[in-house]
């Protein structure tokens, strides 16, 4: 298409060998815009390099993803190993013969004759009466538990130290008790009489 | 031309010396590719890939008010691989928080081992030396995680942790003769055994593959098999109010000498067992000092003869057949001969002249003769018909391990037909006497026993519900009028002031059986099988308590089994609030 535009008139096929002259076709304006230009291969090559760059990137932070997703999965798995095994504790906690035994230390006695007061009208139905021994106190506990006996889940220390230093110090008249430890709010101390 | 020659053999050689080459090169990939693929491609697995077990837990065992009975929790097997100890020449160096540098030999190693395990320590120094070889080698299993954080923290770089699930019971021996255990191999009895195929859960696995330093390649994770948990059995039961009754049932049975005894409370509206207690119950965390009464129920799977707790089913048959009233007139002799074989009588367990009591008296003073004569007005196949009906004979809805059904016979000897109406010459489990009351309080409609609310598999879907059609056995008023004779027990019967519980009128029976040895084949001398079963409140009954106990020494009376009985009844109005009673009873005549 483009040879056609460019026919030189001064050109005879007879003409004899002469110096050549350098000669250029001159490229038309659809050719000039055409003609590719540097800026493109620029723009190529960046792009490819930025896509190379990013999937670089990508890769390096899903590596990265991965240690943390694997340190995190590790994490929860020591956060719910941990739970279960507070459950567990709690569990064993929460089973009658360490709840009996509990009680049965902090002085607690098993509830007499079982009544009622009506809170309409004030009326007690029932025939009351008072508290006798604990449940385990004669006899001990006769439904075994070693998960208690083993001494794994044990009333808080600190409240039977407490009620023993208390009750030293009534004794003796009111010994200093400055090594005793310090007690602990959240634990009713047992009335040494009752 | 000499030129060209030599290019073109050069040319040709190395043409031919190419193509050679890439034969070869074909011929290798060929076989790498195909001919040993899957050989290499499996040898690059196992060296890239790593498996790992998904626990798929175990379900739980769950109360009625979910409470946890049984629970799978986290162990871990301490492991050691004493080839990389040899390498190391069996020390290490731990670094401490201030710097400082120390070398740790073998011996000191397994002392800290066994320090924070509680294992022993010359078992693990033998494990390490004696395979010295081996890359594997158990220390100490069944770690808990305080354990198993606790080897962690000691840093020794031969030591290694396998998680490896375990059973554990927290409540102990609470409800254990229902539960069963959990063996090492598997489940052991009870509903452990029976409900296995809800509780068990599957082991899945998942592979990865891993970087050097053991982190799973990015989505290279496959499951190659899903894990599943096992399903939660809820039972009926209330472990407090079970604690309660076994520790009960213990001190009665120790105080009075029995050789065994079991306690039970039924919800009467839907025959729930909330308690369920046998004597010699083990502690299933505890399987070495286990024996074989550990864990099974003599409940369901030992039936006795009952003795009189059976008399209200046999006059609730005669009331709706309309043959008697509870004040009905007995002339109860001192004693049955009638129709007897010759030499045979029916007796009391007091002696009396002629007594005139009513249908109600003959109850409240548990005769014998008053039974045996009240039997007259029916046909013996009306009144097997009745006992059958209340029950007995058959097993139980609740289908207990091992259960069994006790024998009610149909007799043709004149003897026993008369004696299986007051529970001698039959026998019955305890649960099928604690299913009479529930009969006789739930206004004669028999629901079945239950001791299974169901089982939610892992999906959250509920299988195995129980059934809570009830059947009709007698009608509300004959239910109602046996009640009022058996209210006459508790209030103004011979054991009335051991059973009394003030504010509360209830309907109680007392039963007090020989017991036949089977050496002689006779009733043994002074051994009794002596029980008090009550209906709480008696005007509109909530629970049927039902203590046994088994030959008591000294007091052989059902006087035995009252202390028991009522500290049992007393804690079931206390944990469950029933009201108490407004008003005197009105209790039918006992004599004439």
């Amino acid at each position: 298409m483009s040879l056609a535009t460019a026919t030189d008139p001064r050109r005879h096929p007879a003409s004899a060998p002469e110096p050549r002259r350098h000669l250029e076709i001159a490229p038309s304006r659809a050719q000039r815009r055409a003609r590719p230009r540097l800026k493109y291969v620029l723009v190529t090559m960046g792009g490819i390099g930025v896509i190379l760059l990013a999937q670089l990137l990508l890769s390096i932070w899903i590596a990265d993803g991965a240690y943390q997703v694997h340190s995190l999965q590790s994490e929860q798995t020591q956060l719910q190993r941990t739970q279960r095994a507070l459950g567990e504790q709690l569990d064993q906690l929460g089973s009658p013969q360490s709840i009996a035994q509990s009680a049965e230390q902090l002085g607690m006695v098993q509830s007499g004759n079982p009544a009622y007061l009506d809170l309409k009208t004030g009326a007690v139905t029932g025939t009351p009466s008072a508290g006798d021994t604990g449940l385990i106190a004669g006899t001990g506990d006769l439904v075994p538990n070693s998960l208690v006996a083993s001494g794994g889940v044990q009333l808080d220390q600190t409240a039977s130290t407490d009620t023993g230093a208390n009750a030293g110090n009534t004794a003796s008249g009111g010994a200093s008790s400055t090594t005793a430890s310090s007690p602990d709010d959240s634990v009713i101390a047992s009335p040494t009489t009752h | 031309m000499n030129l060209r020659r030599r290019t073109g053999r050069r040319l040709a050689v190395t043409v031919v010396a190419v193509f050679a080459l890439l034969a070869v090169f074909i011929v290798r990939l060929v076989d790498i590719q195909v001919v040993q693929a899957e050989a290499l491609t499996k040898a690059a697995q196992a060296r890239q890939e790593y498996t790992q077990t998904i626990y798929g837990a175990r379900g739980e065992i769950v109360d009625t008010n979910g409470v946890v009975l049984a629970a799978s929790v986290d162990r871990f097997d301490i492991t050691a691989s004493p080839q990389i100890a040899k390498a190391d020449g069996y020390e290490f160096t731990r670094t401490a928080k201030n710097g400082d540098k120390q070398t740790i030999n073998l011996q000191d190693s397994v002392q800290e081992l066994a320090d924070a395990t509680g294992g022993d320590p010359q078992k693990m120094y033998q494990a390490i030396i004696g395979k010295p070889d081996a890359d594997f080698a158990y220390l100490v299993k069944q770690v808990t995680l305080a354990q198993y954080q606790k080897v962690k923290a000691l840093g020794i770089p031969w030591v290694y942790a396998a998680l490896d699930p375990a059973r554990s019971y927290p409540n102990g021996a609470v409800g254990a003769n229902l539960i069963g255990a959990m063996g090492t191999d598997g489940p052991l009895a009870g509903i452990e055994l029976a409900e296995n195929s809800c509780l068990a859960g599957s082991n899945g696995a998942e592979t990865y593959n891993s970087s050097a330093n053991g982190v799973p390649i990015p989505g290279s994770t496959v499951t190659t098999k899903p894990a599943v948990d096992g399903g939660t059995i809820k039972l009926t039961i209330d472990k407090d109010l079970q604690w309660f009754a076994q520790q009960d049932v213990a001190q009665q049975v120790q105080a009075t000498g029995a050789e065994w005894g079991t306690a039970m409370v039924v919800r009467i509206s839907d025959g729930h067992i909330m308690a369920a207690a046998d004597y010699g119950t083990g502690d299933p965390n505890d399987l070495e000092h286990a024996t074989s009464g550990s864990f099974t129920s003599r409940i369901f799977t030992q039936p006795y003869e009952p003795g009189s707790v059976m008399k209200p089913a046999t006059v609730a048959g005669l009331i709706q057949a309309g043959k008697i009233t509870p004040s009905t007139p007995v002339d109860v002799p001192s004693r049955f001969t009638d129709g007897l074989p010759k030499g045979v009588t029916i007796t009391d367990s007091f002696y009396h002249g002629d007594l005139h009591l009513t249908a109600a008296g003959v109850i409240m003073d548990s005769s014998n003769i008053g039974i045996a004569e009240l039997t007259k007005l029916d046909t013996f196949q009306n009144r097997w018909q009745n006992l059958h009906d209340f029950g007995f004979g058959q097993k139980t809805a609740v289908g207990f391990y091992g259960e069994l059904a006790g024998t009610l016979r149909n007799p043709t000897d004149s003897v026993t037909q008369i004696t299986q109406q007051f529970g001698q010459g039959m026998t019955a489990t305890s649960a099928q006497i604690a299913q009479l009351y529930q009969t006789l309080g739930n206004d004669g409609t028999r629901m079945p026993l239950t001791l299974v609310e169901g089982c939610t598999k892992a999906d959250g879907t509920v299988v195995d519900t129980p059934s809570t059609q009830g059947t009709r056995v007698v009608s509300a008023s004959t239910a109602q009028q046996v009640r009022s004779m058996m209210e006459t027990v508790y209030q103004e019967g011979p054991s009335s002031k051991y059973l009394q519980i003030p504010g509360y009128n209830i309907a109680a029976k007392t039963g007090t059986a020989q017991v036949a040895d089977p050496a002689t084949g006779k009733y043994a001398k002074g051994q009794y099988i002596v029980s008090v079963a009550g209906l709480v409140p008696a005007d509109k009954p909530q629970y049927a308590v039902v203590l046994t106990l088994a030959k008591p020494k000294g007091v052989t009376s059902s006087v035995a089994a009252a202390p028991g009985w009522k500290a049992l009844t007393e804690q079931v109005i206390k944990a469950y609030r029933v009201p108490a009673s407004t008003g005197a009873p009105s209790l039918p005549p006992v004599t004439w």
